[in-house]
């Protein structure tokens, strides 16, 4: 017999009462691993797009909510088509390149799929990523020279001929992104159904950490037959030579398609940068919310427990229990307690990050080792400091007035 | 002499004034007695075993256990005192509900720093004292007052006290029960030579004792001198 052992065998006892003093710490803990779990991978996300993302200006409906870039053409509205046609005819200066895209939320055995159709040259050419990825040869050049020079190193001699968009991909070829391809045991070369149509997995594109990665890219013509949505896009990337963003490429756009958001990354992604800004600001709320609360919440548990056993308090101060003995069982079970809240709010709040990150921000969340450790760390703390009212005056009940009670 | 108070006084505040519920006690006992106090509600039983258990301080007076000075001791001296010297038996067992007979029993050895191996062997030993060791494994509540009186006799002897303190402990026994207990008391004391100081209403109870102290309105009837000749 030693106090851990009288600590346990009292958890045993009063099992329904520990799940009540926990469910405040372990909800504040989860909802804090929540929320970091999905920041955390938007702030990688945000860094690795403002990396990878070749395309620079995009092109919206109006009514798309541009919070965030790279979830942005999701689900969105849509957008004719023959705007491309618009922007090629339109003899901008400083368009090198135009990516229409349309992309919608679907499943697949089960699974959520985010499926985009693209104009495959034009995705490819926007995104030096996939062009590392040894998707494509052709180099990329982002140029902030002047606009013939870039239009030289891109290797076209004819304005309207860079411009054009090229369909290389196949109607009955897909790409998967690495995740999905995980996800449904999928290779290249294997067969695939999506939305009725047969298509064929022509390559597994490598993990970029992004959104790509849950997406199955088919041709954008296909696409549009299967969604049935005929001649319609989400959204339109563009990318734009800097000189050219710079002298008012962005208003041009405008001007020549007035129902549309036309937008640059950098914009967006400032968006993006205070919305993970207003996260971190939201955790940090539910960090002094759970401090309060579940400290208080533990507190009470823990008075609440000792005020029921005030007549076995007293026995040990009688048999020779001193008080810093009392204290310390009160702080060992508050100590065992945060350990619990910790880890269950911590189980709980990463679930709820894997289940909700693709769900709200469309981003594939994984579990932060970390978080583990500050989840124990604020938990403990917390469950510590909320008992240490309630042991000071388990310490202070007399024995004797409690052994006459009877 | 293990326990020896002089003019111990102890008084209460009242709303109506101050009440005394222990006035100039002196009295001493011997090692190896079997002291009994009795006397009628209020006289100041219990208020003077709980004084010389150290858990209310008398207003003046002195109180040696064993040498040492409870009156002027810290709490945690006390509480020392208590684990290493003093046995408790009570009226209303005090058994925690949720530890089995022999949980309750090995309670004390959980601030000593034993092996858990020897912690049971010891209330194993001391259940079979009671003649209960087939029943160790039962709460409290599985138990007949008098087997719960006999675990918490147990309880009080597991860390081999010098006393033991008893209130009322067939209070709530039935009178067969009562000898019963009383008698293990009376064995106890003889044969591992305990002293027992035992607080009790009961007259046949007092007949168990070497050493009667009666208490009247907080007042000794019978000194300490005239115990001794008792004796």
């Amino acid at each position: 017999m030693n106090l851990r052992k009288l600590v346990w065998l009292e958890f045993k006892q009063h099992k329904s009462q520990l799940i009540s003093g926990l469910l405040a710490i372990t909800l504040g803990i989860a909802v804090i691993v929540g929320i970091r779990s999905i920041a955390v991978v938007s702030e990688k996300a945000v860094a690795i797009n403002l990396d990878n993302l070749g395309a620079n200006i995009l092109v919206l409906p109006q009514a798309s909510n541009v919070d965030n870039y790279y979830t942005a053409d999701i689900d969105a509205p849509t957008l004719p088509e023959a705007y491309i046609d618009r922007i090629v005819s339109s003899d901008l200066q400083g368009v090198d390149n135009l990516s229409p895209k349309l992309t919608r939320r679907i499943k697949i055995n089960n699974k959520n799929i985010v499926l985009t159709g693209i104009l495959p040259k034009n995705e490819i050419t926007s995104k030096p990523l996939w062009q590392q990825s040894g998707l494509l040869g052709k180099e990329l050049i982002t140029s902030c020279a002047s606009t013939n020079n870039a239009n030289k190193s891109n290797g076209y001699e004819d304005e309207k001929l860079k411009r054009k968009v090229v369909d290389s991909l196949g109607t009955n070829e897909c790409l998967i992104g690495a995740t999905i391809a995980k996800e449904l045991k999928l290779s290249e070369k294997k067969n695939i159904e999506i939305l009725g149509g047969k298509f064929n997995v022509s390559r597994v594109l490598n993990e970029t950490g992004t959104v790509d990665d849950d997406r199955i890219f088919i041709h954008l013509h296909r696409a549009q037959e299967l969604l049935n949505i005929p001649g319609q896009v989400s959204a339109i990337e563009i990318m734009g030579c800097c000189n050219a963003i710079s002298e008012g490429l962005l208003g041009k756009l405008r001007n020549i398609l007035p129902d549309t958001q036309v937008t640059t990354i950098g914009q967006i992604v400032s968006t993006q940068i205070q919305t993970n800004r207003m996260m971190n600001k939201v955790s940090l709320i539910f960090l002094i919310i759970i401090i309060f609360v579940g400290g208080i919440s533990i507190g009470n548990f823990m008075w609440a427990n000792i005020n029921e056993r005030r007549k076995e308090f007293g026995m040990l101060r009688m048999i020779g229990f001193n008080k810093a003995t009392i204290y310390k069982m009160i702080l060992v079970k508050a100590f065992v307690l945060g350990i619990i809240g910790g880890i269950i709010g911590y189980i709980i709040g990463t679930f709820a990050g894997l289940w909700l990150g693709p769900e709200l921000a469309g981003l594939s969340v994984k579990p932060i080792p970390i978080l583990f450790v500050v989840s124990l760390v604020i938990s403990i703390s917390v469950s510590i400091v909320g008992s240490l009212i309630p042991s000071y005056l388990a310490g202070r009940i007399d024995p004797f007035n409690n052994m006459q009670e009877e | 002499m293990i326990l020896k108070t002089f003019n111990l006084c102890k008084k209460y505040s009242h709303k109506d004034g101050m009440v005394d519920a222990l006035k100039n006690i002196c009295l001493e006992v011997s090692e190896g007695d079997f002291a009994t106090i009795t006397g009628s509600s209020g006289s100041g039983k219990t208020t003077l075993l709980l004084s010389l258990a150290g858990l209310i301080k008398p207003t003046s007076g002195q109180i040696l256990l064993k040498g040492f000075d409870l009156t002027t001791a810290s709490d945690n001296k006390l509480s020392e005192l208590r684990k290493n010297h003093i046995g408790f038996v009570m009226q209303s067992f005090a058994l925690i509900p949720y530890l089995t007979a022999i949980e309750n029993v090995m309670l004390p050895l959980a601030i000593h720093n034993l092996k858990n191996s020897v912690c049971y062997s010891k209330a194993y030993a001391l259940l079979e004292l009671v003649g209960l060791e087939n029943r160790k494994f039962h709460l409290p509540k599985e138990l007949s007052a008098g087997q719960q009186q006999r675990v918490a006799i147990a309880r009080a002897l597991i860390n081999e006290p010098s006393i033991i303190l008893a209130d009322e402990p067939t209070g709530n026994l039935d009178p067969s029960l009562a000898e019963d207990i009383l008698n293990l008391l009376r064995s106890i004391n003889k044969e591992k030579k305990i002293t027992i100081l035992m607080v009790t209403h009961s007259l046949l109870a007092a007949e168990f004792g070497n050493l009667k102290i009666k208490l009247s309105n907080g007042e000794l009837i019978n000194n300490f001198e005239s115990n001794n000749a008792l004796k």
